[in-house]
């Protein structure tokens, strides 16, 4: 059985509720009519209606009253509010709050059913949207487990098998069947990361981190970026140095996403750095703003890839090494950096090295509370200057 | 003279319980596996367990969470030490926003991630083993 389109008019006259049922009856719909706001309100939830007409002039509670429950308890509903005297006043302030469309009366036979096609397809548009909405982000967060189940499992299990094979042969093999059983497992390794990496690019929304903010130390998050990198640094000989200091700055955001941004900076810049070569990490305020530069001499990006580096799944065709990103750390740091108001550049040059620059919004008293004194944290301003 | 303890591995990949297995039994442990959380809760009533891993992401979810809460709730199963194996660190975000990432279902339990290296492996579960028995001791007191 097919479901009809349910209406309900709210109207305080028995005439107009006659006359609409009657009009209304020639065509498919499931019809229910109330004297007043109360009993419309009431019978609003019973009858679970698409699409409202209500009368803005009643006695007892007002339309308008009745429009803004109408609105509270299911903001898909769609209502056409009936004006009286035909007041364009009331009509437009109906809509402000939320009446689809207006009917003045008196109106025509045609005029109610041309209306009323029309709400009820804005209904049907309205649901479709809710309903495609919700299929995209359970389709966004199946994904997680679809891969992690179908493409991570595999892998897992044949790397844990290598792990035990290793440990068990690693004295009965030579030395080079010992590495080819390494590099199998570095490999394999690498393929896991990636997976886990694209699957936080589809899975994570980045725009919730927004909800839980908080006031978080500048100095915090370079420090753990840096001692995130260290250990491939290391392997490298390539020191990190920082400058500025006085980085007592506050920011409103989230520390495990804003580290893992500088984290891809910083690895990038090690992956394209020379041996014991160095990269600076500095940082100084400029009015409102935080200024975080990371400073690499390594291979640098050429003219034709820097319009292009913070696009998904670009990876640099000059780039010589034989180093090779999946094309989305930057890309991702970039959508962090905005997600908290801020912005990333990148100056660069072949072969001299690169540097990126992030700025965030210093945060403010005044956005917590109106009555702490301006006076915080922030005011002693800082130079933290590059050497 | 101390006898080899048993561990049971409830884990729904065959595959790659056999490469968990085949590195607890290399340092002694005697081992045995289900592998989906009905027969995994069913040897556990069965016999007497000196420890459980288990696996996080099971069949349609997160059906090891849901067995690690029912354990919970028996006074004498929530006693087994247990190792939580688990994909990804992230999943553990997703089912627990805002916690820690090791979300501590049991009173003795630990977090590893999928694959795990021998060495890591052999020492949660010998770490685990030992919190186990010095709780009982106490317990006792």
């Amino acid at each position: 059985m097919e479901n009809k389109d349910k209406i309900l008019i709210i109207d305080d006259e028995e005439v107009v509720l006659e006359s609409c049922t009657e009009i209304l009856a020639t065509s498919n719909y499931q019809l229910a009519t109330a004297m007043n706001g109360d009993k419309g309100l009431k019978l609003m939830k019973d009858f679970q209606p698409d699409l409202i007409f209500l009368d803005l002039k009643m006695p007892g509670i007002s339309g308008f009253e009745v429009l803004e429950q109408i609105c509270a308890y299911d903001p898909t509903l769609v209502t056409v509010v009936i004006t009286g005297y035909a007041t364009i006043h009331s009509a437009v302030e109906a809509m402000k709050k939320g009446a689809y469309d207006f009917l003045p009366k008196p109106f025509t036979p045609e005029e109610l059913r041309l209306i009323t096609r029309r709400g009820l397809e804005k209904r049907r548009l309205v649901l479709d949207t809710i309903a495609l909405k919700k299929e995209k982000e359970m389709l966004r967060e199946h994904f997680a487990t679809i891969v992690s189940h179908e493409l991570k499992a595999p892998l897992n299990a044949v790397q844990q098998n290598l792990f035990a094979l290793s440990a068990e042969l690693s004295d009965k093999l030579t030395d080079d069947q010992n590495q080819l059983m390494n590099r199998m497992k570095i490999r394999i390794d690498d393929l896991l990361k990636l997976i886990h990496t694209w699957l936080r690019v589809f899975t994570v929304d980045i725009e919730k981190i927004k909800e839980n903010f908080t006031k978080i130390s500048l100095k915090d998050i370079i420090t753990k970026a840096i001692e995130s990198v260290q250990p491939h640094a290391t392997r490298k000989d390539i020191s990190i140095l920082t400058s500025g200091k006085e980085v007592q700055s506050y920011i409103h955001g989230d520390e495990v996403t804003l580290v893992e941004a500088l984290v891809n900076i910083l690895n990038n810049a090690i992956k394209f750095s020379r041996l014991q070569s160095k990269i600076l990490v500095s940082t100084e305020t400029k009015d409102d703003e935080i200024l975080i530069s990371i400073n690499d001499s390594g291979v640098g990006i050429s003219k034709e890839d820097l319009p292009f580096i913070f696009g998904y799944y670009y990876i640099g065709r000059s780039s010589q090494t034989s180093e090779r990103g999946s094309g989305i750390g930057l890309a991702i740091t970039k959508r962090i950096i905005e997600a908290h108001d801020g912005s990333i550049s990148v100056d660069s040059e072949l072969g001299k090295g690169s540097i990126f620059t992030i700025l965030l919004p210093i945060v403010k008293s005044k956005s917590h509370n109106q009555s702490t004194k301006k006076s915080e944290v922030y005011s002693n301003s800082q130079k933290g200057v590059a050497k | 003279m101390s006898q080899s303890k048993i561990i049971l591995i409830i884990d729904d990949d065959p595959d790659f319980v056999d490469g968990l297995k085949s590195i607890l039994k290399k340092a002694n442990y005697t081992v045995d596996a289900a592998y989906n959380p009905k027969d995994g809760f069913q040897a556990l009533q069965s016999k007497r367990y000196d420890l459980l891993l288990l696996d996080i992401m099971m069949g349609r979810g997160a059906e090891g969470i849901m067995l690690a809460r029912k354990l919970n709730k028996d006074p004498k199963l929530r006693e087994i030490p247990v190792l939580i194996i688990t994909g990804i660190r992230e999943q553990m975000a997703f089912l627990f926003p805002g916690q820690a990432v090791h979300p501590h279902l049991l009173p003795v339990d630990e977090l590893v991630e999928k694959p795990v290296e021998p060495k890591l492996l052999l020492e949660k579960v010998s770490t685990l083993l030992k919190t186990a028995e010095t709780r009982k001791a106490q317990t006792k007191k």
